[in-house]
């Protein structure tokens, strides 16, 4: 008799834990490496808070997660519930986004008490947005700073030797023709005195990373008086690489100027055409190279370098010599899932972008805030020296296009960038044309 | 010189260079494994250190995802499922297409030379279709998805392999067996199936190891920790962001040493099969 | 045949057939039909028929001509060193104390993942920490841009390749001179033979089947390889290391799912794979090896 009862109980009890399974619903999230660890942490505080969903998180690398993503919404499979998606691809994947604008109307209590949409940076909304319609939320509100080795130029014996070799003050650059003397005082190859191996590290590799390198020395010609006289203003889903009516506006003067001004640099870095975020990242935090444009979360990584500290003496922060770059992220939900999902879904990229989620990420992962008080709360800025930055270079960055076609055109440039760079072909404007026209090919809906 | 001395001299000679030949081939996995058990203060040092001066478990155990690989467990155990489960399914059809084409002809050289050549298929000829296929019949992140798919080749590697297998055996042993009043498939358990166990065996040690190995495909037709195996994990940092370089060599090591010591043990069979018999070791 | 055995016959081949037919042979004239066709899956309106222009395409295409470049360059360069060291590791340590062991250890690149080769590669050809500059420095050597430059970064694919695949072709030969009989070669010294006549007469003849057999296996794959160039250099620097699979996959997966296309590549890619595969069948005499038809 007792042998039935322990087995009733235990038939039982699995039931209850079946139908318990049954309650919850799951989620799949998927993730850059860049937003993985903080989302992964959010997921955990929503998961206490919520405990009828179940997050999960999947990280991909940039270069697979744009294409894995793109298919599931494009073949409309519904794999993936949540995701972080890149903003320069708006275009190509607002299809199988789940329009927020008219999901928030039909469903305005999922949005949190104290929530406050009109917080969000307008830029940063913009960017989450096509044709009007919001597909996702802000997250990261990514751009690239200009890191130096603050000790180095603030010392005094490098300041005489600068000044007895190039006639002037040292100073953290403002121009890229600044940089080149600067970078040249601190490459050891020809200047033995320099403290550092290298002056610069700089990634020109032949992946995505050359596509937002370009416009930091392009953006400065072509948002410059002349260039916008002779392109237009940089259209907001066009980006700096066009004109204002949507043709490329490299194939010139300018855009040459551009590749000039980092092929002038690349003998003070260390293999600029084979290094990618991790080579540069390193080369900085052990030391190897005196400045270094990079993103805002590879600052944690500088903070917590043995060979840069003190940090606060050590790692210098100012804006890019060029412009910077945009590189936000926004955090979309599938139109293809069913209403469940996606109201767990929603939910959960509502907690990742509230106030306290925002200012908790900024701490922990150094993730650029999107809402404006954090910006300009004393408690972020003191957490984070760049934050006090922020506000001015957003007003500058240049942006990468938006459009559809956006990722076909990035695969043909960066290899051309590449290869004008290295010398395999010639560094002229009849190659920039020929590119552009490549880039035309594209756009006219046609290989 | 003495022939003795001289003889000593050569072999002295050979046994350089058969370190030195050894010392470059293994370098790349003997860095990986010290790799895996740096702290990240020696991930990037100038002079490189050949050894980790601080060894440590950090990047197996504790630290995020990012920095660590406590999310491995189920790649792993997505590789282990795919891979034994191909090796296996891949040895049984292939023996008994093997049978079919050994003893009976069937199909002639156009049905075998067919086979044959789907182990040639480049998987990025057809991946493509395969993605859009499978979206279709929602195999997109199934383990049989991916099992259906890899073997592909592996049925065509072992349909060569055990046919050679096969010829070995006399057909003396086949007439005895009618004479004895068997019928086929009496001849075929009985006779064939025992003597064609180590062939067996080389395709299932050979199948698993290519498979394990697999990443083209299995990044494209898989999405997150349900189906995707090692391989897939792996490639998860390849470019972009600061890489942890221990965690990634501690996943590398995980990835590499299921197979390597699984070839090791079975390396007997690994020969037999790759010399497709030929060759009696 | 009898009709038992004709039964048997059937059902044994009818898994593997019906197994290829859905698996490969669907997918295959899947990818051929679209092959025709303008489908792209981020414009959701593709997929007319737009004949050979694809085709014509390719050709006007610099991206897909240099990369034609770099898979010769793997079968031309990395397979014959692949053969020689493989033969070469065979005879060094055949017959030394210890043979079983270096066997051994020289199975365990083989069994390596490319991808964790390429991890590996990033390491160790980092041109500021990479130990591959460090030993440059020994013989007084300046640093190497390894994966900055065409040629290195060419070298350094090419370079894993070998490590991971001779000791395929090595295993290969060192079991057929194992299969050699040990008194055939006595035989043929008695007989006056020095070491090299013995090789030519009495061991190539054995091992000359498997050469054939691992040097076709090897060209054929060598067009396949993908793995290392993605985990080391993307392709770069340009187009330098990018092989026709690698450039299918850009073109048809990573960027912009332009499926047409690809699938034009990929046929092409299919094409030469055949007509490798066939020349293999022939050269081997394959027929006759498998005791399927007769040698006329």
């Amino acid at each position: 008799m007792g042998k039935y009862r322990f087995l009733l109980l235990v038939v039982s009890m699995i039931a209850v834990m079946a139908v318990a399974a049954l309650a919850v619903t799951t989620i799949s999230v998927v993730v850059s490496p860049d937003n993985g660890p903080s989302i992964q942490y959010l997921a955990q505080q929503f998961m206490q808070q919520n405990p009828d969903i179940k997050v999960d998180v999947t990280i991909i690398s940039w270069e697979t997660l744009y294409p894995r993503l793109l298919a599931d919404l494009t073949s409309k499979t519904g794999i993936y519930d949540a995701f972080t998606w890149d903003v320069m691809t708006a275009g190509a994947m607002h299809s199988g986004c789940l329009d927020l604008t008219q999901y928030f109307k039909d469903h305005p209590d999922i949005i949190p008490a104290g929530y406050d949409m009109n917080d969000l940076l307008p830029l940063a909304y913009k960017l989450g947005t096509w044709n009007g319609d919001l597909i996702g939320l802000p997250y990261y509100n990514n751009t690239m700073l200009f890191y130096y080795r603050k000790d180095l130029f603030n010392n005094p014996t490098y300041q005489q030797q600068f000044y007895q070799m190039f006639g002037r003050p040292l100073r953290v650059p403002t121009t890229w023709a600044e940089a080149v003397d600067v970078a040249r005082f601190f490459t050891q190859a020809y200047n033995p005195k320099s403290p550092t191996r290298y002056g610069i590290a700089l990634m020109f590799p032949t992946t995505h990373t050359m596509f937002y390198m370009f416009p930091l020395f392009f953006g400065p010609y072509r948002t410059s008086t002349n260039g916008i006289r002779e392109f237009g203003p940089v259209n907001f889903d066009y980006g700096t690489y066009f004109t204002s009516d949507g043709k490329p506006a490299f194939a010139n003067q300018y855009g040459l100027m551009a590749l000039e001004d980092m092929k002038a640099l690349m003998p003070y870095a260390p293999d600029p055409l084979g290094s990618d975020y991790g080579q540069t990242i390193e080369y900085f935090a052990q030391g190897m190279v005196a400045m270094c444009p990079q993103w805002t979360n590879p600052y944690l990584q500088f903070a917590s370098s043995p060979a840069l500290q003190p940090a606060s003496e050590k790692i210098g922060i100012a804006p890019m010599p060029g412009v910077s770059v945009a590189g936000n992220w926004a955090l979309g939900v599938n139109k293809y899932i069913s209403p469940e999902k996606q109201a767990a879904a929603v939910k959960f990229i509502l907690f990742c972008t509230t106030k306290e989620s925002g200012m908790a990420v900024l701490k922990k992962f150094a993730i650029a805030p999107v809402r404006e008080s954090i910006l300009d709360s004393p408690e972020a800025q003191a957490a984070i020296p760049w934050v006090s930055a922020l506000p001015s270079i957003y007003q500058t960055e240049a942006f990468r296009p938006r459009i559809p076609q956006e990722p076909q055109l990035e695969s043909i440039t960066d290899v051309y960038f590449s290869k004008m760079l290295s010398g395999a072909i010639p560094m002229t404007i009849q190659s920039l044309q020929s590119l552009a026209d490549q880039w035309n090919k594209v756009l006219a809906g046609g290989q | 010189m003495r022939p003795k001395t001289k003889r000593r001299i050569i072999n002295t000679i050979r046994y350089i260079f058969t370190i030195l030949i050894l010392v470059v081939f293994l370098f790349p996995a003997y860095w990986i494994t010290i790799t895996a058990f740096k702290p990240s203060s020696e991930w990037n040092q100038w002079p490189p250190h050949f050894w980790p001066y601080h060894p440590t478990l950090s990047n197996f155990f504790g630290g995020n995802s990012v920095s660590s690989i406590e999310g491995i467990l189920p790649f792993l155990r997505n590789s282990l499922v795919v891979s034994t489960a191909v090796a296996v399914i891949a040895a049984v059809i292939a023996l008994l297409a093997a049978y079919s084409i050994a003893r009976f002809k069937t199909g002639g050289m156009g049905l075998a030379g067919w086979i044959i050549s789907m182990r040639m298929l480049p998987p990025v000829t057809i991946v493509i279709p395969l993605y859009v296929i499978y979206a279709k019949v929602n195999l997109l992140n199934t383990w049989t998805g991916l099992i259906l798919i890899y073997l592909v080749p592996a049925i065509a590697l072992g349909v060569w392999i055990l046919i050679t297998f096969i010829n070995q055996i006399p057909k003396e042993l086949d007439e005895a067996a009618k004479i004895d009043g068997a019928s086929n498939l009496q001849t075929f358990t009985h006779i064939i199936l025992p003597l064609s166990l180590s062939g067996f065996a080389a395709v299932m040690v050979l199948t698993f190891i290519q498979t394990w190995s697999e990443f083209l495909l299995a990044t494209i037709l898989t999405s997150n920790s349900a189906a995707q195996t090692l391989p897939v994990y792996l490639g998860r940092f390849i470019t972009g962001y600061n890489i942890a370089w221990g965690a990634l060599s501690a996943a590398g090591l995980i990835t590499m040493l299921p197979v390597i010591v699984f070839g090791i043990i079975f390396q007997r069979y690994l020969i037999r099969g790759l010399t497709f018999g030929a060759v009696k070791y | 045949m009898s009709k038992s055995s004709r039964k048997i016959a059937i059902l044994f081949i009818l898994p593997v057939i019906i197994f290829y037919l859905v698996m490969a042979i669907y997918p295959f004239v899947s990818m051929v039909y679209e092959s025709f066709t303008n489908l792209n899956l981020t414009m959701p309106h593709s997929g007319q028929f737009i004949g050979l222009s694809n085709y014509f395409a390719i050709f006007q295409d610099p991206l897909a001509l240099s990369s034609i470049d770099f898979s010769a360059m793997v079968v031309y360069i990395a397979v014959p060193v692949e053969m020689v060291l493989g033969l070469v590791f065979a005879y060094l340590i055949r017959g030394l104390k210890g043979e079983r062991v270096f066997r051994t250890l020289f199975l365990i690149p083989m069994m390596i993942p490319g991808i964790v080769f390429g991890i590996a590669a990033q390491m160790i050809f980092n041109y500021l920490f990479g130990a591959a500059n460090y030993f440059l420095s020994f013989l007084g050597i300046q640093p190497i841009a390894w994966l900055g430059q065409a040629s290195t970064a060419q070298f350094v694919i090419i370079f894993l390749d070998v490590l991971q695949w001779t000791p395929f072709v090595f295993l290969i030969i060192y079991a057929g001179l194992l299969s050699v009989p040990q008194d055939l070669i006595d035989a043929a010294k008695v007989d006056g033979a020095n070491g090299w006549q013995a090789f030519l007469h009495v061991e190539f003849p054995t091992l000359k089947p498997l050469i054939y057999v691992a040097l076709i296996i090897r060209i054929i794959d060598a067009l396949k390889i993908f793995g290392k160039i993605y985990m080391t250099t993307w392709g770069g620097p340009g187009t330098a290391t990018s092989s026709w699979s690698f450039y299918i996959y850009k073109v048809g997966v990573s960027y912009g799912w332009d499926i047409g296309y690809a699938s034009a590549l990929a046929v092409i890619l299919l094409i030469v794979s055949t007509i490798l595969v066939n020349i293999l069948i022939k050269f081997l005499n394959l027929g006759e090896q498998l005791g399927i038809s007769k040698e006329t």
